[in-house]
């Protein structure tokens, strides 16, 4: 049995629509990645899935837990409290903006969450913590506050901070967008090691890279929908769908950028300028 | 102006000053103690809650400090509702009273905006880890709206120093009184008054001394 189970997933703020009737199921060990345009939808998605965002119609399980469900007559049915509380336990997330407790050390940070929730002893969190910094390559700066850290590296003590409460799920929320180009690639490593273990892990995400060498599958999602899902080698290659295709454009064009300035600088401005596929791509962005 | 009028003076008036702190101290703990439960009220789900936190700050931040010092001392004791049956306090308690609800009410305000202005992000980490509301704002959200809190929270605790000298007007014996006394009795209004008005800078300059300890203590280690 699938790992994760949802369907007809609804979400609206207000009168806007984000969600309109996403089905899918995760199953153990697996790695999808969600990928999109901005606004699809994405974010909102896997926000539900530990409830973050409360849904306003469909049905969500995970690990056999049913987190919310819609009742026949439209009206939506949560876990109490409680249970939401012991679901979250098992399902780790990483924010964009990494969300450290600022006031705590890293070490802090990793062992506040196993002695609220579930009752660790303080020494024996804090050799596990030791041991996960040291698995994301932070072994030497449990002691450091997050603001002493690079973006790189305070994503990479969310992780464990994530991970110290030994999650069967982890989802990850674009982990790489607000931290240093060059700084993104230790923390897509730290995941792919994650990936290799065996971790089910939910990845949204714009690295294209880390797509197409680490998820076994691609969801994409674009205006609330599922457009699109397969093994990444096959929708990340072979998209059968226009905007699949226009929104691949769009973003893989960014890669050889540099090349194509130089390019540019060789007399082609004008070709750069005009590329059809980037305007089409920029549209669908929007 | 004759300086050796005001040293004199000093001596005297600071036989006030106990009165002073302890109706500082008392309003401050008491004020607080009610602030941070209004706070936590006008936070909370509950609707009644907010209801009458919000009505709380309305009624008591709109009305003048002196007023509520005169309702505690001349109308309380004239004051028939249901079983009560008039509440008659000393001038002290009076203003004891008075001083709380004000200082409640404000530093109601200070907790609650120190609050809601750490990140979002913070409790929906804490929530995603499994961590209950009760712990993540004691542990997560009030450490770090502490921080924030803290140079309203002393501004309003000078102010309320101050505005002890408004017990004098229900013949609560402290600095101003006492001034008023030496003055109304030799007429040396000039140094009498420098001489008070020294103490009460005295007294606050303690205030921002405590501020800058606490600022330093609750900084974020960069």
């Amino acid at each position: 049995m699938a790992l994760v189970n949802v369907s007809g997933l609804r979400k609206s703020f207000g009168k806007t629509d984000v969600l309109k009737g996403v089905d899918f199921q995760v199953e153990r060990g697996e790695v999808i990645s969600i990928i999109g345009p901005s606004g699809s939808g994405k974010t909102t998605m896997l926000r539900c899935v530990n409830l973050l965002e409360r849904p306003t119609g469909g049905r969500i399980e995970v690990d056999s837990r049913v987190l919310c469900e819609e009742q026949a007559n439209g009206s939506m049915t949560f876990a109490d409290k409680a249970a939401i509380r012991e679901a979250r336990e098992h399902i780790g997330m990483v924010f964009q903006r990494f969300n450290l407790f600022p006031h705590m050390t890293a070490v802090e940070n990793v062992i506040e969450a196993p002695i609220a929730v579930k009752n660790v002893p303080k020494p024996e969190a804090t050799a596990r913590a030791h041991e996960l910094l040291e698995a994301v390559g932070l072994g030497h700066k449990g002691d450091s506050y997050p603001m002493q850290l690079s973006g790189g590296q305070q994503q990479r003590v969310a992780i464990a901070r994530a991970l110290a409460m030994d999650p069967t799920l982890m989802l990850f929320d674009e982990v790489t967008s607000a931290v240093d180009p060059e700084l993104a690639g230790e923390i897509l490593l730290v995941m792919k090691r994650l990936a290799e273990q065996g971790m089910t892990m939910l990845v949204v995400t714009h690295e294209m890279g880390f797509a197409a060498e680490v998820a076994d599958r691609v969801l994409f999602i674009d205006h609330g929908r599922i457009v699109e899902q397969g093994p990444a080698a096959d929708v990340l290659q072979n998209p059968s769908h226009e905007r699949t295709k226009a929104f691949l454009h769009a973003v893989l064009d960014r890669a050889p950028m540099e090349a194509e300035v130089e390019e540019a600088a060789e007399g082609l401005v004008d070709d750069l300028l005009v590329r059809p596929e980037r305007i089409g791509g920029d549209d669908d962005g929007s | 102006m004759d300086l050796d009028l005001v040293w004199e003076a000093i001596p005297l008036i600071w036989k006030g000053a106990s009165t002073t702190a302890s109706l500082t101290a008392w309003a401050l703990v008491l004020g607080t103690i009610g602030a941070l439960i209004l706070a936590l009220m006008r936070l909370s789900s509950i609707k009644p809650f907010r209801w009458f936190a919000a009505g709380f700050g309305w009624l008591f931040r709109g009305i003048p400090l002196l007023i509520l010092l005169f309702f505690a001392f001349f109308a309380l004791p004239d004051l028939n509702i249901g079983i009560v049956d008039g509440i008659l306090l000393e001038p002290f308690q009076a203003a004891v009273v008075a001083l709380s609800i004000w200082t409640a009410a404000y530093q109601a305000e200070v907790i609650r905006s120190g609050i809601i202005a750490v990140d979002p992000g913070q409790a929906e980490a804490s929530e995603a880890l499994g961590m209950a509301k009760a712990r993540y704002m004691r542990r997560i959200i009030i450490p770090q709206g502490v921080r924030i809190m803290i140079p309203p929270y002393t501004s309003n605790a000078m102010t309320l120093l101050k505005q002890t000298s408004l017990a004098t007007l229900v013949t609560v014996p402290e600095m101003t009184l006492l001034t008023q006394r030496l003055f109304s009795n030799d007429f040396q209004f000039r140094e009498r008054i420098a001489a008070l008005a020294l103490l009460y800078l005295a007294m606050t300059t303690v205030f921002v001394v405590i501020q800058q300890v606490t600022e330093r203590t609750f900084r974020l280690k960069v």
